[in-house]
């Protein structure tokens, strides 16, 4: 049996190397489930029904909405990565996170539990948003000009980005005299309580009047807004990597 | 508020030597392992039960079946969690270090890795209970009207999952700051706003059922009455600033003395 070394005897370099590793297999792991817990707490929470939905994925709300949400932790994150530790994966990884943590929700929440069929409720794709992020800022080397083209197009791509995945179900069906879309048709099959947008009435007003341009006019507007939400998000990360302490209150 | 100086003892040659180190330089993985492994089995089964007894059991609460299958669970989980984290909270405080100049490098450097540990294991429960539970909520209130706050999935959400999850802020906010020297004197901030964001759901539990009740039966997910969880969720974002406080010290503890860089 050997000896202990003492309390206070400084570590070997082989120690010392042995406890960066060791802090890493901590920290990563740690960092991803928060990662996939924060996104997706808030991502449900935030956008929810117009992303759990196919018939929900509409025109107006669903572009806007999501890139904003999305823009959070692409921001805050990408802000502590890129700061503490000089990579550019803070957007790509915590949408990837998200995407994960979704599949796994979808299929054991709304599939396995509430028996929803999965081709109605799977998750969107954004994970080439995060790639665009954070490429943008490895090429750029700024939160500003990341936030100006890369903000703007996260906004603007969202809806191209998916089209592939949504058109099957956009398909024009006639049900009972009425022309509706696929999704519109399973939307009626399993009545939910937050009853969908065709019921809510979402596209109203003049908005309607815009034809078919409302796609296009919406994610401009969502590009816009979405710029300026990353930047918000890239100065809240810059608060929440602040390691202050506080005086001992009792 | 960051000048703070450095609590005095952690680091200084002069000090007495600790009554016990085990010279750990690594994270106590067997407990981790077990500890994770335990967890998502409590979880897992508590879902497979969740499964096979909430549509034939769990659809009115005014049955007695509900009350029978749910109602006691309901409350003999929240005198398991309350009753169990309070008492180690209790034993956490009553074992404290009082006197930190006594705990040695190797022995902080221990403990800190439990503590990360621990974190570890705040965020797989935060996983667990803010994507897997949280969602099954929302799909489980599609298919449902809730008849009362209490509904098989609010049980395992929001008195089981997120009461799990506070108390176990709790414990590893006490942990660090009654046994770690460089968290002894003081506050880490960031560490104080994971825990009381997470500790804030509660409340805001109360507003959002109360709100249901009020004005809105339906379960549409991103109403404006849930941003106020959204809000406490983005408390995790101050994550980055406690592991940078972890990371910073785990650094200082490891730096060689002067000595050994010069001969190296």
């Amino acid at each position: 049996m050997t000896a202990l070394p003492h309390p206070d005897q400084p570590l070997t370099p082989a120690e010392a190397r042995r406890v960066d590793a060791q802090l890493d297999w901590v920290i990563i792991p740690l960092f991803v489930l928060l990662l996939g817990a924060v996104f997706s707490f808030e991502f449900a929470l935030l956008v929810g029904d117009w992303d759990y939905w196919i018939d929900w994925r509409d025109r107006r709300w669903w572009p806007l909405v999501t890139p904003l949400a999305l823009s959070t932790l692409s921001g805050v994150f990408g802000y502590a990565f890129w700061r503490l530790l000089r990579i550019p994966v803070g957007a790509t990884l915590s949408i990837l996170a998200l995407t994960g943590a979704a599949w796994l929700s979808r299929y054991l929440n709304f599939h396995g539990f509430a028996n929803f069929p999965m081709n109605m409720v799977f998750p969107s794709t954004y994970i080439a948003l995060g790639l665009m992020i954070d490429c943008i800022l490895l090429l750029t080397r700024s939160f500003f000009f990341t936030g100006v083209f890369g903000g703007f197009l996260m906004g603007l791509l969202i809806y191209p980005l998916n089209w592939p995945m949504l058109a099957p179900f956009m398909v024009p069906v006639e049900m009972h005299g009425m022309l509706l879309t696929v999704a519109d048709t399973m939307g009626f099959q399993y009545v939910r309580t937050a009853m969908p947008e065709y019921v809510r009435i979402i596209e109203q007003s003049t908005l309607r009047t815009f034809g078919e341009a409302v796609t296009p006019v919406t994610a401009v507007f969502a590009g816009f807004l979405t710029i300026l939400s990353y930047w918000l998000w890239v100065w809240i990360g810059s608060l929440g990597v602040k390691a202050g302490w506080l005086r001992k209150a009792v | 508020m960051s000048a703070i100086p450095r609590p005095a003892g952690a680091g200084s040659m002069q000090r007495m030597a600790a009554p016990t180190s085990k010279a750990s330089t690594g994270a106590p993985w067997l407990r981790v392992f077990a500890g994770l492994a335990a967890l998502c089995f409590v979880f897992l089964v508590y879902r497979i039960y969740q499964e096979t007894t909430a549509f034939t059991h769990g659809l009115d609460y005014f049955s007695g079946e509900f009350q029978a299958y749910w109602m006691r669970l309901l409350y003999t989980q929240l005198v398991l969690v309350i009753g169990g984290g309070t008492g180690v909270l209790v034993w956490l405080w009553r074992t404290r270090e009082r006197d930190f100049s006594r705990v040695g490098r190797r022995e902080e450097l221990r403990r800190l890795f439990v503590v990360s540990s621990m974190l570890l294991v705040f965020g797989t429960i935060f996983y667990i209970t803010g994507s897997i539970y949280t969602e099954s909520d929302a799909a489980w209130h599609q298919v449902t009207i809730r008849d009362t706050d209490f509904t098989p999935t609010h049980i395992g959400l929001f008195y089981f999952g997120v009461p799990v999850l506070v108390m176990w802020g709790f414990i590893s906010f006490a942990y660090a700051h009654t046994r770690i020297p460089y968290f002894g004197g003081r506050i880490s901030l960031p560490f104080a706003i994971i825990v009381a964001g997470a500790f804030m759901i509660m409340p805001n539990l109360g507003f959002n059922e109360w709100g249901h009740t009020f004005f809105y039966a339906e379960e549409l997910f991103a109403a404006p009455i849930h941003w106020g969880f959204v809000l406490l969720g983005w408390s995790s974002f101050a994550a980055g600033g406690l592991l940078t406080q972890i990371a910073t010290r785990v650094m200082e503890l490891t730096r060689p003395a002067q000595g050994a860089t010069q001969a190296a």
